[in-house]
């Protein structure tokens, strides 16, 4: 298969060598027909050979042939048939003696195979529980031909409804029959005593008295009869049973079995249960607000995905840390070590193609895969640490392997505080003058604050009175009177001595026309010489402007100038309807003539 | 007998002494190659440091080996690149059979002759296609695809298939070193 290495040849500088990737592509084949979860991949050094192995439980295409293959690099050592879906894959160590090659167990149905060297070496059966005595008794009865297969079949539907035990997998299986098959199943399956089995639905590894590397560890088990089991590594009996109120769907141990222990099993209510080594029930649980799709523990944090598109953050006793959004579903997660950094990292795989990998809340680096990753898996593979393996759901296997040279940046993703809260600021000194008015402030600042407040009313009291005074002198050149809405301003225009005064009105009604006004100036007569002072104002259309211009001379002859009001008035009226006061520009024409 | 001989014997007419570096991913036959090539005189000392990495040295009349592999993650890189400013040849082996390390090899590579102390040296570069006798083995025209070595237009380089375990292909690779060596030296 195509390994993607040849892909960026002709790139030798490493500043080009998309610098931007941690990751190198060492393997890539869309068509592996692998299709699984990350409860059902584990690596490990089967052979003892120092060359690890990738070990798969195989749901097969549409989960129609469940596989058990052992992988060597990119390409399939062994592969085996399985009776029934892998529900989780692990290796562990069994014993002592030397050689120390792992063995690889196969949660599958209510068994679980034990491999050693890859050969079968046990097969771990649940114990089977009581069967219901209400089914027992109709296959009794049909045993000694009372009743007919659809009689029966009428019976069983009816336990199958009311009992709280569930129906044994024989019966499950006749009442799936068509009528013509039923006769036949009855008499061969008749005789047999009603077994009643559970399911395994996850498993997982604890160490048994040793918190080494290399010590031998139990295996635990969680099944649809909402049980724990721990299995004796050497005799694998059961050591310790736990019941919880729910199935369990993954779990998650720390600590050693026999010295003391913390398990936390996430369950299909949406909780997560904590128990420790004394509790035969649950010590701690933490309700959350979704179903579990993923728990991963780093360190005392407990980690969990949920079907709400979240990632939630909790300490081993079930208190909520944090939690991060995610941009789709979670589909899968698992732990990331990196050992020679001393990182643990939790990586997600989202239904966007997307495989997030998360320190606490801090995104460290996302790696983009062509399908949604639907399985993860990252150490120890062949005799390269830092193997990333993931399998995709379309049955793609990809291998990458972390460079040696990369270093997860702690804020290096979008979470995190902005870069420009760190940047300093450029505080000035604390000089004398400050203190001292720092030190009047805490002593003096209700008085001061009081003289302010005092200044302020003042203030704004003067500020209204000079407004009530200007509008009722009229002073303003805008009329808000209800008759007569009117605009004004004026321009001057020239340099002297002859000046252009041109005044807009405007009438601001939106309907009424405004007839019958008056425009007077008032002017010192010893320095402005107007045509007019004083004339009618034509009838004033809303909305238009109406310049009205007429001629100032200057008298003076010193360049001296004045203020000339305009008064708006209505015929009739003593007081004007607005003012305008126009400060005149100096002659400049009779300096320069 | 070893297959050195021939080059340290006309290399021990001038007095000085010829650093030969060896490098490679771990398990790539290092060690099993200095041992064939390894003149039957040559004092060889093994250096285990504690610190974590292990770098193999023996000399004989005009030849010096320093060994090492290229392992880990950075910690302890600038050991052995420390090494480099005194290699006067390189010897890089590959195992033909570790398809998935072939990147591992090719970035360790480029990280080697992108280094200051090598960069602008033409210093020739002898590659060793080893295990070429298992089954996953690939070609040495694939192992010189996969590392691109096409790339490298500014040091003389040769790529031999070997067996380092019957021996087989090592002296077409000496051979060549021995005539590089030469060319610089006169
Ligand atoms: N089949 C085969 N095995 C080899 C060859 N060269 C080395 N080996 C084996 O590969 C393993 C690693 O060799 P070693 O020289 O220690 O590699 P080093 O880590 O690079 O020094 C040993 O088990 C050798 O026997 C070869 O050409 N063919
Ligand atoms: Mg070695």
């Amino acid at each position: 298969m195509a390994a993607a290495s040849g892909s960026d040849c002709g790139r030798r500088r490493p500043e080009s060598n998309d610098a931007g990737s941690k990751w190198l592509d060492a393997h890539y084949d869309p068509v592996a027909n692998i299709h699984t979860f990350s409860s059902c991949l584990a690596l490990a050094d089967l052979h003892g050979d120092g060359e690890f192995k990738l070990v798969v439980g195989d749901f097969g295409p549409g989960g129609q042939q469940p596989r058990l293959k052992v992988l060597k690099g990119p390409t399939v050592l062994t592969e085996s048939p399985l009776p029934a879906l892998p529900a989780a894959a692990a290796t562990f160590l069994m014993e002592q003696h030397e050689p120390r090659t792992p063995a690889l167990a196969l949660a599958s149905g209510p068994c679980v195979y034990v491999y050693k060297n890859l050969r079968p070496y046990f097969k771990f059966s649940l114990p089977p529980l009581p069967p219901n005595p209400l089914e027992q008794d109709v296959w009794n009865q049909a045993k000694e031909d009372r009743i007919d297969p659809l009689t029966l079949k009428e019976m069983l539907e009816d336990i199958r409804e009311k009992a709280e035990v569930p129906l044994s997998v024989q019966s499950l299986k006749f009442l799936q029959l068509e009528l013509s098959e039923m006769e036949a199943f009855v008499n061969q399956h008749k005789s047999k005593p009603i077994k009643r089995q559970t399911v395994i639905t996850t498993m997982t590894t604890v160490k048994k008295n040793l918190a080494d590397e290399d010590a031998i560890s139990c295996l635990v088990l969680g099944t649809e009869s909402k049980e724990l089991l721990v299995l004796d590594p050497e005799a694998f009996t059961v050591l310790s049973k736990m019941s919880l109120p729910s199935v369990p769907v993954f779990l998650e141990v720390s600590g050693q079995f026999d010295v003391e222990f913390r398990l936390a099993a996430a369950c299909r209510n949406g909780t997560v249960y904590i128990l420790r080594r004394d509790s035969k029930h649950p010590k701690y649980c933490i309700e959350l607000s979704a179903q579990p799709v993923g728990l991963v523990r780093v360190h005392k944090i407990l980690v969990v995905g949920t079907t709400q598109d979240s990632l939630q953050g909790f300490t081993h006793k079930g208190k909520k840390l944090w939690t991060v959004p995610m941009p789709a579903a979670i589909l899968t997660m698992s732990l990331l070590e990196q050992r020679s950094r001393g990182l643990h990292a939790v990586m997600v795989g989202l239904a966007n193609g997307e495989v997030r990998i998360y320190h606490d809340k801090a995104l460290l680096n996302v790696i983009r895969a062509p399908d949604a990753v639907t399985s993860l898996c990252f150490g120890r593979y062949g005799r390269e640490d830092n193997t990333l393996i993931m399998t995709t759901r379309g049955g793609s296997l990809i291998i990458k392997i972390l460079k040696r040279t990369a270093v997860f940046a702690e804020w290096g993703g979008e979470a995190g505080p902005p870069p420009a809260q760190s940047t300093k600021l450029n505080m000035p000194r604390k000089t004398r003058l400050y203190v001292d008015q720092t030190l009047r402030e805490r002593e003096a600042g209700t008085a001061m604050h009081r003289a302010f407040q005092t200044d302020l009313y003042l203030l704004r009291l003067r500020a209204a009175r000079a407004y009530v005074q200007a509008l009722e002198s009229s002073l303003n050149p805008v009329s808000a009177s209800a008759r007569e809405p009117l605009k004004l301003h004026a321009v001057v225009q020239g340099l002297g001595p002859t000046f252009k005064l041109t005044l807009h009105l405007q009438n601001t009604s939106t309907a009424r026309p405004i007839v019958g006004l008056l425009v007077c100036f008032l002017y010192n007569e010893g320095l402005y010489a107007l045509p007019c002072a004083f004339f009618k104002v034509p009838l004033l259309v809303p909305g238009l402007n109406y310049p009205l211009e007429t001629f100032v001379e200057s008298l003076s002859d010193k360049g001296s100038s004045d203020v000339i009001k305009v008064l708006v008035l209505r015929e009739g009226q003593s007081a004007p309807l607005l003012s305008a006061h126009i400060n005149m520009p100096a002659s400049e024409g009779l300096a320069a003539a | 007998m070893g297959l050195l001989d021939r080059l340290s014997g006309l290399l021990g007419l001038k007095k000085k002494e010829v650093h030969v570096l060896c490098l490679g991913l771990d398990n790539s036959g290092k060690t099993t190659i200095i041992n064939k090539l390894k003149p039957t005189n040559a004092q060889s000392q093994d250096i285990v440091p504690t610190i974590g990495f292990s770098i193999e040295k023996f000399k004989s009349s005009s030849l010096s080996f320093t060994v090492f592999d290229m392992s880990g993650q950075g910690r302890y890189r600038n050991l052995w690149e420390h090494y480099y400013k005194e290699g006067q040849a390189i010897i890089f082996v590959i195992d033909s059979s570790d398809r998935l390390r072939m990147v591992v090899a090719k970035e360790e590579l480029d990280t080697l002759l992108n280094h200051p102390d090598i960069k602008h040296r033409r210093i020739p570069i002898l590659f060793f296609a080893n295990k070429m006798d298992l089954r996953d083995a690939v070609t040495s025209v694939k192992v010189s695809q996969l590392l691109c070595l096409e790339n490298i237009k500014d040091k003389p380089w040769h790529i031999c298939a070997s067996d380092a375990i019957r021996g087989e292909g090592l002296q077409e690779g000496v051979d060549w070193l021995q005539d590089q060596i030469q060319a610089v030296k006169t």
